[in-house]
């Protein structure tokens, strides 16, 4: 239990895959002009990560070195048609904001990555701690610049139809940051911020 | 026995294959039924929208009327055409569903014409503009009600675009035009009724 939380945290702060590792940034830059589209592009990740973790450790013993890669090619695609088909069909608005990036959850280097670096040498139990983790670190980075961008750059948060916050329709918010230059400028602060954040937990861990 | 290297490495990836298949194919079977429910429900609403008299929408099926409405329409793609009838079956006008380019994607939407060739409205069926800036072909309300009342292509060519959604707008005044020039090229909203 203890090993399963350490590795679950891991992914919210030290492992990062965002802030400290420095994968799966193509998705989070594009798809992070809105909340609601983040947070969904967040969960679809959390399931598929973790849905293909665990098949992928399950699996590990069967699975030849030579061909490790085309397997897990194989299994992440499944899963990401099956997210694909699900949002298309009960999640139409969301469908139409994420659109491509759905299909391209396939080649994030994230779950490709976790799939090599974690479960292909882990147990089923912790590779679900991994997916979790790592796909909740990437959901709360992403969906937090999605609510930065559309709620700075708009002046309102919409959350399924739904006004959660409103400047009002005289705020004139800074167009860039809606704009992909104020995706790169904002992460680059969040990825400072949690640089030093970072650097005290680890101070504490070797304290330890 | 010499080891048999294709049997080795190829059997768990054929394993893997056809559980993934299966997998999809069961997915597949539980999401067709709301996937063409929502895309005719969005086919249905913005019809409705353009073309608020109307009761009911028939696609027009005819295969050298849409071939002709294509080739009019020229990079822009003519989705779908539709006669829109009153209670009584009488054509009161055409719904068009066409795709044009915008800045972020593609951007479709649907034109209404009424019985004398004018526009009745435009709207936006989907698009994946920037928002706070191409969305604004959306936000901003006076853009949209511009086409109304428009009787030809040349007629919306004139049509103002929106200062920092250039692109947005040209692509939603371009699909308005290709609209309007397939429904010439196929007669009218007589050519559409007659069957």
């Amino acid at each position: 239990m203890k090993e399963f939380m350490a590795v679950l945290r891991n992914g919210l702060s030290l492992e990062n895959p965002l802030t400290v590792l420095m994968i799966g940034l193509c998705s989070t830059l594009a798809v992070s002009a809105k909340f609601e589209g983040s947070l969904f592009m967040g969960i679809a990740v959390i399931f598929v990560l973790v849905m293909s973790n665990v098949l992928i450790s399950a699996v590990r013993r069967f699975t030849p070195d030579e061909v490790r890669i085309p397997i897990f090619i194989v299994i992440i695609a499944a899963f990401v048609t099956i997210v694909d088909l699900v949002l298309k069909g009960y999640f139409p608005s969301v469908y139409s904001f994420l659109g491509v990036w759905i299909p391209l959850i396939v080649v994030n280097c994230i779950v490709l990555g976790r799939a090599e670096a974690f479960a292909y040498h882990n147990g089923v139990v912790l590779s679900i701690a991994d997916g979790i983790g790592m796909g909740v670190g990437y959901t709360i980075i992403i969906s937090g610049l999605g609510a930065f961008r559309e709620l700075f750059g708009s002046g309102k948060l919409v959350f399924l139809q739904h006004t959660l916050v409103s400047f009002g329709s005289a705020y004139r918010g800074p167009n860039i940051l809606l704009l992909f230059p104020g995706a790169f400028l904002l992460f680059g602060l969040i990825v400072a911020g949690s640089r030093a954040l970072n650097k005290r937990l680890m101070a504490r861990k070797e304290a330890v | 026995m010499r080891d048999n290297i294709y049997l080795r490495l190829g059997m768990p990836v054929l394993v893997i294959c056809i559980l993934s298949a299966a997998g999809l194919a069961i997915t597949y079977g539980f999401t067709r039924g709301p996937i063409e429910r929502q895309a005719r429900e969005a086919e249905q609403e913005s019809l409705n929208a353009v073309l608020p008299d109307a009761k009911t929408f028939e696609r027009v099926t005819a295969a050298a009327l849409l071939a002709k409405a294509s080739a009019a329409a020229g990079d822009v793609t003519i989705d779908g055409v539709f006669r829109a009838l009153d209670g009584t079956g009488a054509t009161v006008g055409v719904g068009l569903l066409v795709g044009s380019r915008g800045y972020g994607g593609p951007i479709r939407m649907a034109v209404g014409v009424d019985r004398n060739g004018k526009v009745t409205s435009v709207t936006i069926v989907s698009m994946n503009e920037t928002p706070g800036l191409g969305s604004k072909i959306v936000d901003d309300k006076t853009f949209l009600p511009r086409f109304g009342g428009l009787t030809s292509a040349e007629e919306a060519r004139k049509v103002d675009t929106i200062t920092g959604a250039t692109k947005s707008s040209r692509g939603v005044r371009k699909g308005v035009e290709a609209a309007l020039a397939a429904l010439q090229a196929i007669g009218g909203v007589e050519g559409v009724s007659a069957r």
